[in-house]
């Protein structure tokens, strides 16, 4: 049985106020500050990503130069090689702590009050990948800076840098956009870091990271060159280290290295657009159950 | 910097307006079975039912949270599935839980709020510090929020929905957890802001008397469905102005058919567990009760009182859970 009746007639209207929502760049940076303010209240989420990768700059790499460099190999190249390959390792150790954040937004933060206000809900993902890639930025700096001071020599040009750059951005995207998807879609966070060796780790020994991929199995080689990790390294080693483009060379096996650069940054920018997309599309489905 | 959004609504239509509103979650189960209502500006309106009834399926439906499977909503004229981002910029929510960045101070909270909401920094920082004051938190709004009680916890939430001034304030739950002295004071503070603001606001409980206190209307929801809809005062006079109640020791079903037997029960008497509730209608209190006495029923107890919104519900719905959220009620005072 329903009864209904009509609402009382004495009640006044509401105050007027037409309704505001503010600008899309005004919010997305309003998201932006939000997750820089929440990260600064747990420094874990920015120190400890640093910790493994400067570990590897500044004690594993030096070290694995000195027997290399003892067997007649080129010692000191090693550990630069090993240093940039590094940001293999800190960039996804970095996205994959930032998306633990996603997780304890939903489970004990302020998620739904942000789901219920007027913007774009792809402005709450982006504005927390904005904080990833400046977060991602400032320990790449970290990283390298430790290893120039631990003796590696980079050969830092214009366009090195700007391809270096490139593919930092490119690759954090990426990976921050791979974050997102599993921190929305794992339901624990016990679970979500249980994968992050996966994640994070597992590819980065097989990309090129340690030695370049024509030292793996055929196969294995093939795989290494379907991973975002072994462009991004390439690239980056192709930006401040080696002109030649071996690592490059070895993906595509082209006679110019700026095209075998191009296309590893076009592989990168794909990745990381798909991704993107993916993320967005998933944190959305994800919000509206 | 805020943009105004191009539609503006029409403030003389309803605030809240539903057309067969359902949810039927994937797997079948349906928890809003396609309800009809109109909320009129400034009103407090109220939606009863124990845990499962279907109410926050309804306010995550208007707040956007939940995609309806069929019917229609509209916040203050926008659809709320064709336009969410403007019928999100008319509306604020109370959550059941806390939700709030709890590393942040209270202040940085209703500030996010605000500048989310499109309201002007000088205008929001004023309106922080008013609320504040409103709502008591001046001297903690400064303070993480994680170092805040439970009480100033929900007093800042309701604060943050109040900032960016909304047409309709969705408050679901809004004392659930909370100690009983807490929850008399909030129940003050949100008596209090219809007289301020007259903005619109959709309340779901289960605390029956809240609904009683503070709505112009209640409608009752059991199994997603819509099962009265009236005045509260209205509602309570379906049952009379006193009733009586009384626990058996055994059979209460049919001491039941025994009292309407003889003309002592009509239909709107009911059974709940070993409780009868046995509305006066005409009868005087003193004779009911003679006459039960003479029927022979094993009585534990036998009172009578006025009528409330618990009877009410129950008499709606005669279900289990109704009788378990009364049972939990029942400890509180009135």
């Amino acid at each position: 049985m329903t009864t209904v009746t009509a609402a009382p007639a004495t009640i006044p209207l509401t105050r007027p106020r037409a309704p505001a929502r503010p600008s899309r760049p005004a919010a997305w940076a309003t998201l932006a500050r939000r997750r820089i303010s929440l990260s600064a209240h747990t420094p874990r989420e920015i120190l400890a990503p640093l910790a493994t990768p400067l570990l590897f700059a500044l004690v594993i790499a030096p070290a694995l130069a000195k027997i290399i460099q003892a067997a007649g190999g080129g010692g000191a190249d090693y550990s630069t090689f090993v240093i940039v390959g590094t940001v293999g390792l800190l960039i996804p150790l970095t996205c994959t702590f930032a998306g633990i954040g996603v997780i304890v937004d939903r489970a004990t933060g302020a998620r739904r009050e942000l789901l219920t206000a007027p913007i774009p809900r792809a402005l709450i993902v982006l504005g927390n990948m904005a904080v990833a890639i400046g977060v991602s930025l400032l320990q790449v700096g970290v990283l390298m800076a430790a290893g120039w001071l631990r003796g590696s020599h980079f050969h830092a040009t214009a366009s090195g840098v700007a391809w270096f750059t490139g593919a930092v951005l490119a690759f954090t995207v990426f990976m921050y956009g791979l974050a997102e998807i599993l921190a929305n879609r794992i339901p624990t966070q016990e679970e979500y870091v249980g994968l992050t060796p996966v994640v994070a780790i597992l590819p980065w020994f097989i990309a090129g990271a340690l030695f370049p991929i024509s030292a793996l199995p055929v196969w294995l080689a093939w795989v290494a060159r379907a991973l975002p990790t072994t462009h991004v390294l390439a690239l980056l080693r192709y930006g401040v280290l080696d002109r030649t483009g071996a690592g490059l060379h070895d993906i595509w096996g082209m006679t110019s290295t700026t095209t075998d650069a191009a296309l590893s940054l076009l592989v990168l920018a794909g990745w990381a657009i798909l991704i993107t997309a993916a993320a967005i599309r998933v944190f959305t489905r994800s919000a509206v159950n | 910097m805020s943009a105004r959004l191009h539609t503006v609504s029409d403030d003389t239509r309803p605030a809240v307006e539903i057309h067969g509103l359902g949810k039927t979650y994937p797997g079948g189960v349906e928890a809003v079975r396609g309800i009809d209502f109109q909320v009129a500006p400034g009103e407090v309106f109220g939606l009863l039912g124990p845990n499962g009834a279907g109410k926050s399926t309804t306010i995550g439906m208007l707040t956007t949270t939940i995609e309806p499977t069929s019917g229609s909503a509209r916040l203050a004229g926008f659809d709320v599935v064709r336009h969410p981002i403007a019928a999100r910029a008319v509306s604020s929510v109370v959550f059941q839980e806390s939700v709030l960045d709890k590393a942040l101070t209270g202040r940085r909270n209703l500030d996010l709020h605000a500048r989310l909401w499109g309201i002007q920094p000088s205008a929001a920082a004023s309106k922080i510090t008013e609320l504040a004051g409103v709502f008591g938190l001046s001297e903690v709004i400064g303070r993480p929020v994680d170092s805040y009680s439970g009480g100033q916890r929900r007093r800042l939430e309701i604060a943050r929905a109040l900032v960016s001034e909304p047409r309709v304030l969705f408050l679901d739950e809004p004392t659930v957890g909370l100690d009983t002295r807490i929850r008399y004071e909030l129940l003050d503070l949100i008596s209090g802001l219809r007289g301020r603001t007259g903005m619109t606001t959709l309340l779901t409980t289960h605390y029956l008397d809240e609904a009683e206190r503070l709505c112009d209307r209640v409608a009752v929801m059991h199994q997603g469905a819509i099962v009265a809809m009236d005045r509260p005062a209205a509602l309570l006079a379906r049952l009379g102005s006193e009733l009586v109640e009384l626990r058996v020791s055994k059979d209460p079903d049919g001491a039941l058919a025994a009292m309407r037997a003889h003309g002592l029960a009509a239909g709107d008497a009911f059974a709940i567990g070993s409780t009868l509730t046995i509305p006066l209608g005409s009868h005087s209190a003193r004779d009911t009760i003679t006459a039960i006495a003479s029927l022979g029923i094993d009585t534990e107890a036998m009172t009578t009182r006025k009528p409330t919104l618990d009877d009410v519900y129950l008499q709606l719905t005669g279900s289990r859970l109704a009788a378990l959220s009364t049972t939990r009620h029942q400890g509180e005072p009135r």
